[in-house]
């Protein structure tokens, strides 16, 4: 018993009090000397490298606890992530059927291929390294933390990736996979053109290659342009839309909003076999709904109202019940014309929502410019 | 150290400014100017007389049983003392003010019995008032913010709710009388001079409920057909350009999405009538003065005027809109 006494406690007690304090002292004049070699030239020691690699996979394994996975059956939702992940992943990961940038590929760590990530990583895992990035790597974090939505398209899309070759993954980038893409030149108009914007926006003969991504054709070009100034100011938070709208000098994004406020579209409205909730919608949309303090819809949406406010007509009702919980959620709050719609959109039930979505999804667009009202109609 | 005699007095005078302060003004109860309000203003005036009796008895009684002569304190500790005073005062001090007072309510409960001519209906809204006249032609004339009455007349109030509880309360006209969601809850009520008073809502009724008043203008009974008769009618066209560009405005920007002018297609119901808002005392239910300046700033800045208001702030004008707009609504007479 004599060997645990008070001395020798304070023995083992001093001990480490000087182990400490030496182990500072040593890896501060480490820090300070310029000895460590932060090259990304050269390696980490292998016993490092397995450290480091533990600490992330287990930082990623228990962070990503909790995240529920919504069905990511929707092969649509994985052709919008896919089209993303051509402007916004390639620059660094490259493609199947691109190599990667030489400089990119001297990063240190090298943003690895992505064709085999779903196979090391659970889907809640991804859509946790899409959203929050990998601290200290190059991988970045998502440009709107609130949008969890656009993030799992993302994740839709990694997962169908192991399975492309060059050719599907093409198809399924809407042919934004192919050519220069190992450039990390995120456009100054050049390749930014109507071909990228129609891969996701749809044009005369198709729809949006998914309905998160509106249809553009006709909507007024006042608002148009603001919403590109919105997403480029991230006063509208959209990973997708402000990693492009950024990208554009503001005369292109003009040019854009004159092209498409002047577009039209052919694409059938889509159809809603739903005649009562189309019937309870529009109702909704012209009257309001006098005991929750709902307004007409139309009043503001409809003809002859300003160029600011966008019409309504033509949109996909997941669009449409989109944007109003955004609005709801206080994720589109930040502008002038937001807090007009948000106290609206805050007291709409979900059924009068989704009423709403199926009445002016099922409109037909008429050609934009004709959307003014009749002179002297009031 | 020794205060002078002015001391007690000064005190006394002080501490009865804030009541001095609110018994004149637009909206004390102690200048009644409506035959209701005349009836209740002797009970209150009975009442704190004998309350302050009562008191003064009291502080009397303990000061004697305190410091009085042994005599007077052994007389106030007797049976006589405690029954009388305790329990017969009471009894009918009390059964005769309760008498009075239910005198009071039965003379208005038979006035409300009465036929009356001229009815409105008014409706609790949050935050403000809906106000619905009986026009020349019978037909209902709707209107807010503001009850108009005729000096010498008797008016059936009718009022509602159709969200939470409210309380009517004008107090130079009536006593307060709650607006109840599902049921209608009358008053007759006469002016009996012309003047204007305010009024308030006297039960809480959520986020902006202390910023939901409004003015109670009597008017001689010729004005007042004039004035109703005006009131039936639809708004007035725009005379100047910047009036008519302001109500082109008006639509491009959706405020008839809740607003009803009467004579155009605005016919919103979720806000005030608006078809002659500028000849009201005041807008947004009591709180600003009525002018073209004050429609400007409630327009953009409602939401920190009246915080928690059901009309979305509209920030996006320029000065020149801005301006045209509000003398739009300002010509809305
Ligand atoms: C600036 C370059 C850069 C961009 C842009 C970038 N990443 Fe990365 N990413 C990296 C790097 C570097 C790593 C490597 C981290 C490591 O070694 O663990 C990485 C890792 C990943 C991983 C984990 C891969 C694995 O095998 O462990 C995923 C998944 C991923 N990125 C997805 C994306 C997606 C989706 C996008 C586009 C939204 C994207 N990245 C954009 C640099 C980038
Ligand atoms: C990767 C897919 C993608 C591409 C490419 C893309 N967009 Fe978008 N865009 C979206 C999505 C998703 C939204 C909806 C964002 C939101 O919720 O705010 C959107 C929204 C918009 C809006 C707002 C529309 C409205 O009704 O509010 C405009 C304008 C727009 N995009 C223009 C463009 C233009 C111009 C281009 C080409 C330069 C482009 N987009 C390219 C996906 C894309
Ligand atoms: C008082 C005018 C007003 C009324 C009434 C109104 N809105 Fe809006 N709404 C707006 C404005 C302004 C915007 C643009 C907001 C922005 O740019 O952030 C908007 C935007 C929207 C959007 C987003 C459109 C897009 O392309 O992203 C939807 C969806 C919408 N409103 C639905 C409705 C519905 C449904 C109703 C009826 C219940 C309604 N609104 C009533 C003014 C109004
Ligand atoms: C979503 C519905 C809504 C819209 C849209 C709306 N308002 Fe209002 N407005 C209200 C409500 C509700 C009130 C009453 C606020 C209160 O006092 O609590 C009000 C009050 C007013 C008042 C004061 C009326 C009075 O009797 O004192 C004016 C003036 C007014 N609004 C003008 C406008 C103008 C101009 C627009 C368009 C730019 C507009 N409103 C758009 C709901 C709306
Ligand atoms: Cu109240």
């Amino acid at each position: 018993m004599r060997r645990f006494d008070r001395r020798w406690w304070r023995a083992v007690a001093l001990g480490a009090a000087l182990a400490i304090a030496g182990a500072g002292i040593f890896g501060g004049l480490f820090a300070l000397s310029g000895l460590y070699n932060v090259a990304a030239s050269r390696e980490h020691f292998a016993i490092t490298n397995a450290i480091i690699r533990l600490t992330l996979t287990r930082s990623v394994e228990t962070r990503s606890m909790g995240v529920e996975v919504p069905d990511l059956s929707d092969e649509r939702l994985a052709a919008l992530g896919a089209r993303h992940f051509a402007v916004g992943c390639v620059p660094c990961h490259a493609s199947p059927g691109s190599k990667q940038n030489p400089i990119v590929a001297e990063m240190y760590p090298a943003p690895p291929p992505l064709t085999e990530a779903a196979e090391k990583w659970d889907s809640e895992e991804l859509f946790w390294i899409v959203k929050h990035g990998l601290k200290f790597t190059g991988m970045p974090s998502w440009p709107a933390l609130e949008r969890d939505d656009e993030i799992w398209a993302l994740v839709a899309f990694l997962e169908r990736l192991p399975a492309s070759d060059a050719e599907d993954y093409a198809a399924l980038a809407g042919g934004q996979g192919e050519g220069d893409d190992t450039s990390l030149d995120f456009g100054d108009g050049e390749g930014m053109t109507e071909a990228l914007c129609e891969s996701c926006h749809g044009n005369a003969d198709a729809r949006p290659v998914h309905p998160l991504a509106p249809a553009l054709a006709g909507q007024k070009q006042a608002y148009l342009l603001r919403a590109l100034e919105e997403y480029a100011d991230g006063k509208r938070p959209s990973g997708m839309m402000q990693t492009i709208a950024t990208a554009l000098a503001h005369d292109e994004l003009a040019r854009l909003a004159g092209h498409y406020a002047q577009a039209t579209s052919s694409a059938a409205p889509v159809g809603n076999p739903d005649v009562l909730a189309i019937a309870r919608g529009e109702q909704i949309a012209r009257n309001g709904v006098r005991e929750d303090d709902v307004p007409a819809c139309l009043a503001c949406h409809g003809e002859g109202t300003s160029a600011q406010f966008p019409r309504l007509d033509g949109l996909a009702p997941e669009y449409i019940s989109t944007q109003l919980s955004l609005f709801r959620d206080g994720v589109r709050q930040r502008s002038t014309y937001s807090a007009i719609m948000k106290p609206i959109a805050d007291r709409l039930t979900e059924r009068q929502i989704s009423d709403l979505a199926a009445y002016f999804s099922s409109l037909p667009r008429q050609p934009g410019t004709a959307f003014l009202r009749p002179e002297g109609a009031r | 150290m020794r205060f002078g005699k002015g001391w007690v007095f000064r005190a006394i005078a002080l501490s009865a400014l804030p009541g001095i302060a609110s018994c004149s003004g637009v909206q004390s109860a102690l200048s009644p100017r409506g035959v209701e309000a005349l009836r209740i203003d002797p009970l209150f005036w009975t009442s704190a007389a004998v309350g302050l009796a009562v008191t003064l008895m009291v502080v009397i009684l303990v000061a004697a049983a305190l410091y009085g002569p042994p005599r007077w304190r052994e007389r106030l500790s007797g049976d006589r003392m405690l029954i009388g005073g305790g329990i017969v005062l009471p009894i009918i001090v009390l059964t005769g003010l309760f008498t009075y007072g239910l005198l009071v309510m039965q003379a208005g409960a038979v006035r409300g019995e009465q036929e009356t001519d001229a009815t409105v209906t008014i409706t609790g809204k949050l935050w403000w008032w809906e106000v619905v006249y009986e026009g020349p032609d019978g037909k209902a004339v709707l209107s807010a913010n503001e009850l108009r009455l005729p000096v010498g007349r008797p008016v059936r109030l009718r009022l509602e709710s159709d969200n939470v509880i409210h309380s009517f309360w004008a107090p130079q006209i009536a006593g307060k009388l709650d607006m109840i969601p599902g049921r209608t809850n009358e008053v007759v009520v006469e002016a009996t001079e012309p003047a204007v008073s305010r009024g308030q809502c006297a039960e809480y009724c959520g986020g902006a409920h202390a910023l939901m008043a409004f003015y109670v203008v009597a008017m001689a009974q010729a004005e007042y057909d004039a004035w109703l008769a005006r009131e039936a009618g639809p708004a007035v066209e725009p005379v100047s350009e910047e009036a008519a560009r302001g109500r082109e405005i008006f639509f491009e920007h959706g405020c008839g999405a809740c607003h009803q002018v009467r004579g155009t297609e605005a016919r919103g119901v979720i806000g005030p009538d608006l078809t002659h808002v500028g000849s009201r005392k005041s807008l947004a239910a009591g709180m600003m003065s009525n002018d073209a300046q004050a429609f400007a700033r409630w327009i953009v800045d409602n939401q920190h005027i009246k915080p928690e208001n059901k009309m979305p702030p509209f920030g996006q004008f320029s000065e020149e809109e801005l301006s045209a707009l509000a003398a739009y609504l300002d010509s809305l007479e």
